[in-house]
């Protein structure tokens, strides 16, 4: 029987270059739990996944992040991956001359005390790739060097596979990929949380992966905060009926919205210059 | 492994060869190929040498000159190519001690066709000027250096190529990247093409940079430390020097000393 491994996040406030995307999230997820995150473009889903796993661009200016009771925000970001956590990221590297197999080898070693023998290793490799139907090549492809979008997304899913965390983030894992591929990474998920009970976070905008990975709590993120949770049925309402009527409910914003006139008003004026400079120009 | 230690001249054989530098006098060494010869050249020591290889018509020639001298060394080096003849010259530079190259490739007749690459993991002073000129029509030459550029590291590669007037449709290409991890290192690359002819290509291609911050953060959220990515990526920019030669033994053992001597330097 192992332990429960919870994942607590407090009062988390996060800003981009002086910006503040997050503004205080609370957030509980406990083992063998789907937690959907939801909400319009630009209101912090990816901002969120990407403080939980430390990417440097983004500074978490107030909060606690805790993990299996360790202190995330204090781990460099290759703690926090071997401590079980992983991000199926929503732009995946392009890394030449690195290849997938000495990448993902180096990344399984340090994750045990005996290196893994290359007769495994190779093993687990070839049924994962088989698993997603990927190319055979894989392995000896340098790391999504020249990948196609798709291509990038299930290798993501198959690190995640090999590397088997404990709690796995997917930032729109499902954008790129087509129907037949969006369920085999549906199934790969599953298997996995069978397999090992792996709790995960999603952000995705399409019911149809949600139906299949069954998440049983819905968050919504509307400019940096956690406006509404709920449900699998809260999940179904947005996808039927959009996002208005939580503006509406709640008397809220999304951070999006503004900033989006703001850019339109740029745009018309840049192109008014360059109307008048061709007319000039006649 | 044939040992070098007095001046030679070498009359390479078909096929693969090996010969080992270790010398701290002043060396003169000349090879002669005249067939597909592979030649793989360890230098275990060496003060300064001075180093002359001739391509014959219709030759095939590649030599792998792979330094792991402790002491500073300093290299002079005439490279000729005669009518439809091929050469591969590559540098494999490891070691943790100066280096100071020139070197002049000379594409004589018809059809010549050279290569002069290198790749270095430089935690020392390496300072290389590479010269490849097109004396004749149809001649093609290309310059390639990739570099890892550690913290007590300084890099200078000067990279010439040359055609001269009436060297129609010939070509010079030249690469060269220096890649490093920290702040504060120093490389210095002076691409130049010197074209006094109007029928040909010519292309050139520089990047010196950092490691990339997004690369690294992807390869750290896998788990691996920042000691290993450097590791990974200096090895994969490094490693393809070692596929001059056809010989999967040597290559195996170059990976293995390559990644070893990457792995004690990166982690300094």
């Amino acid at each position: 029987m192992t332990k429960v491994k919870t994942l607590e996040i407090r009062n988390l406030h996060v800003s981009v270059e002086d910006k503040e995307i997050l503004k205080g999230i609370d957030l509980t997820v406990n083992e063998n739990e789907v937690h959907a995150l939801m909400g319009p473009n630009g209101n912090g889903k990816s901002t969120l996944l990407a403080a939980i796993m430390g990417n440097p661009k983004y500074t978490v200016t107030e909060g606690t992040i805790t993990y299996d009771g360790k202190d995330v925000l204090s781990m460099p970001v290759n703690e926090r991956s071997v401590a079980g956590l992983f991000l199926a990221m929503q732009y995946p590297q392009e890394i030449p001359g690195v290849t997938n197999s000495d990448f993902l080898r180096a990344a399984m070693n340090v994750r045990s005390e005996q290196p893994v023998s290359l007769f495994r290793f190779i093993k687990a490799m070839e049924s994962t790739i088989n698993e997603l139907q990927m190319k055979e090549d894989l392995a000896h492809r340098f790391l999504n060097e020249g990948f196609s979008g798709g291509e990038k997304k299930r290798n993501e899913i198959v690190q995640m596979k090999m590397l088997k965390p404990s709690l796995s983030m997917l930032d729109e894992i499902d954008s790129g990929l087509d129907v037949d591929a969006i369920r085999l990474v549906g199934d790969a998920i599953n298997a996995l949380r069978e397999e090992t009970g792996m709790s995960v976070i999603v952000v995705s905008h399409y019911e149809r992966f949600l139906e299949l990975i069954k998440p049983q709590f819905t968050h919504v993120l509307i400019d940096g905060r956690i406006a509404m949770s709920g449900g699998p049925e809260l999940a179904e309402k947005i996808d039927s009926e959009g996002y208005d009527w939580i503006y509406k409910e709640l008397d809220i914003r999304p951070a999006a919205q503004a900033e989006s006139q703001q850019r339109r008003v740029t745009s018309i004026g840049t192109c008014a210059v360059r109307e008048t400079v061709k007319a000039a120009g006649k | 492994m044939t040992p070098l230690r007095l001046n030679t001249d070498v009359l390479l054989k078909e096929g693969y060869s090996e010969y080992d530098i270790d010398s701290d006098r002043d060396l003169e060494l000349t090879f002669r190929g005249s067939g597909k010869c592979d030649v793989f050249v360890r230098i275990t020591r060496a003060d300064h040498i001075r180093i002359r290889t001739f391509t014959s018509e219709n030759a095939e020639v590649s030599i792998l000159f792979w330094n792991v001298s402790e002491t500073p060394c300093e290299f002079d080096e005439s490279h000729d190519v005669a009518e439809n003849g091929k050469l591969t010259i590559a540098y494999g530079e490891c070691n943790a001690a100066a280096t100071k190259r020139r070197t002049y490739t000379s594409l004589r007749g018809r059809y010549a066709s050279a290569l002069v690459s290198s790749a270095s993991l430089v935690s020392d002073r390496k300072n290389y000027s590479m010269n490849v000129v097109n004396f004749a029509p149809h001649t093609s030459g290309e310059i390639r250096n990739y570099a890892v550029v550690l913290k007590t590291g300084v890099l200078t590669i000067d990279a010439i190529g040359r055609i001269v007037k009436g060297a129609k449709r010939a070509e010079s290409h030249q690469t060269s990247r220096a890649l490093s991890f920290e702040e504060g290192q120093k490389s210095t690359i002076l691409p130049e093409l010197l074209i006094d002819e109007n029928d040909v290509q010519a292309s050139h291609a520089m990047s010196i940079g950092r490691m990339d911050e997004d690369q690294l953060y992807y390869m750290m959220s896998r788990g691996l430390t920042p000691q290993m990515c450097t590791t990974l990526i200096s090895t994969g920019y490094l490693m393809p020097i070692t596929e001059v030669i056809d010989n999967d033994e040597l290559r195996e053992t170059l990976r293995n000393e390559m990644e070893r001597k990457i792995g004690e330097l990166c982690s300094m």
